[in-house]
């Protein structure tokens, strides 16, 4: 019994050394993957904006083509929202843990 | 991201069909255009439609996605052989019998055709708004 409990108490110590080492490396994975998606919701917008631009001004580009871009930027743009509900809804969830 | 694929399959498909509909228009405009640069009378033009496969990195992805391709214009041909001779003496282009050489233009065949390249593009622009009814389903998930 008593050997059992200080295995547990070993392997409890051992989870949490490990997850000290993985925890940077997990944040920092993390805030890479909303910054990618971030990034590239942020390229959509900005080449939605610049074919709308072009539209109106008779550049070389379709009402398809502003439509198309316009449409993808908006999904990008709702699932950087959703990402982010998600990780402030985790983090609030995590605060929100009795110690 | 496969919805997103479904966007740039009927993309490809609303660049060809409008391809088609301005090659229409150009016919439409030319059904009495005797002169051109390149001598002779307007030749009807028309567009050979391919599916597109665009370097081995497309190519991969198709294959894992049951083949699923867009479409391009190969290129635009135009129609070779004479044109319709009408009788009009007085025309500066009328050969030695009176005869003016015209283009083989349908007036019928070409709105079918419009009708046919608007009612693709109609078709595909429902499919991008599939597309994306389902994507805006999907991150309801999360909600």
């Amino acid at each position: 019994m008593v050997s059992d409990i200080s295995q547990l108490g070993q392997s409890i110590e051992a989870a949490s050394a490990g997850s000290d080492a993985g925890k940077t490396k997990a944040a920092n994975s993390v805030g890479e993957a909303f910054e990618k998606i971030y990034e590239q919701t942020a390229r959509n917008l900005e080449k939605a904006d610049q074919q709308a631009v072009q539209a109106n001004t008779g550049g070389p580009v379709d009402l398809h083509d502003v439509m198309i871009s316009m449409e993808k930027a908006d999904i990008s743009l709702r699932l950087l929202v959703q990402v982010r509900n998600k990780a402030i809804d985790a983090y609030k969830e995590i605060m929100r843990m009795q110690v | 991201m496969d919805i997103l694929g479904v966007m740039n399959i009927g993309y490809s498909a609303l660049k060809a069909q409008t391809t088609r509909v301005n090659v229409i228009s150009s016919n439409l405009a030319n059904m009495e255009t005797t002169r051109t640069p390149e001598g002779g009378p307007y030749q009807r033009k028309s567009v050979i439609f391919t599916s597109s496969s665009r370097g081995f990195a497309q190519e991969l992805e198709n294959s894992t996605r049951q083949q699923a391709e867009g479409v391009e214009v190969q290129r635009i041909v135009s129609q070779q052989g004479a044109g319709k001779m009408v009788y009009d003496p007085g025309h500066p282009d009328a050969n030695a019998e009176g005869y003016v050489e015209k283009p083989d233009i349908s007036l019928v065949e070409e709105m079918t055709d419009l009708m046919k390249a608007k009612g693709s593009y109609e078709a595909n622009v429902t499919s991008i708004k599939a597309a994306q009814r389902m994507a805006i389903k999907a991150l309801e998930i999360g909600r």
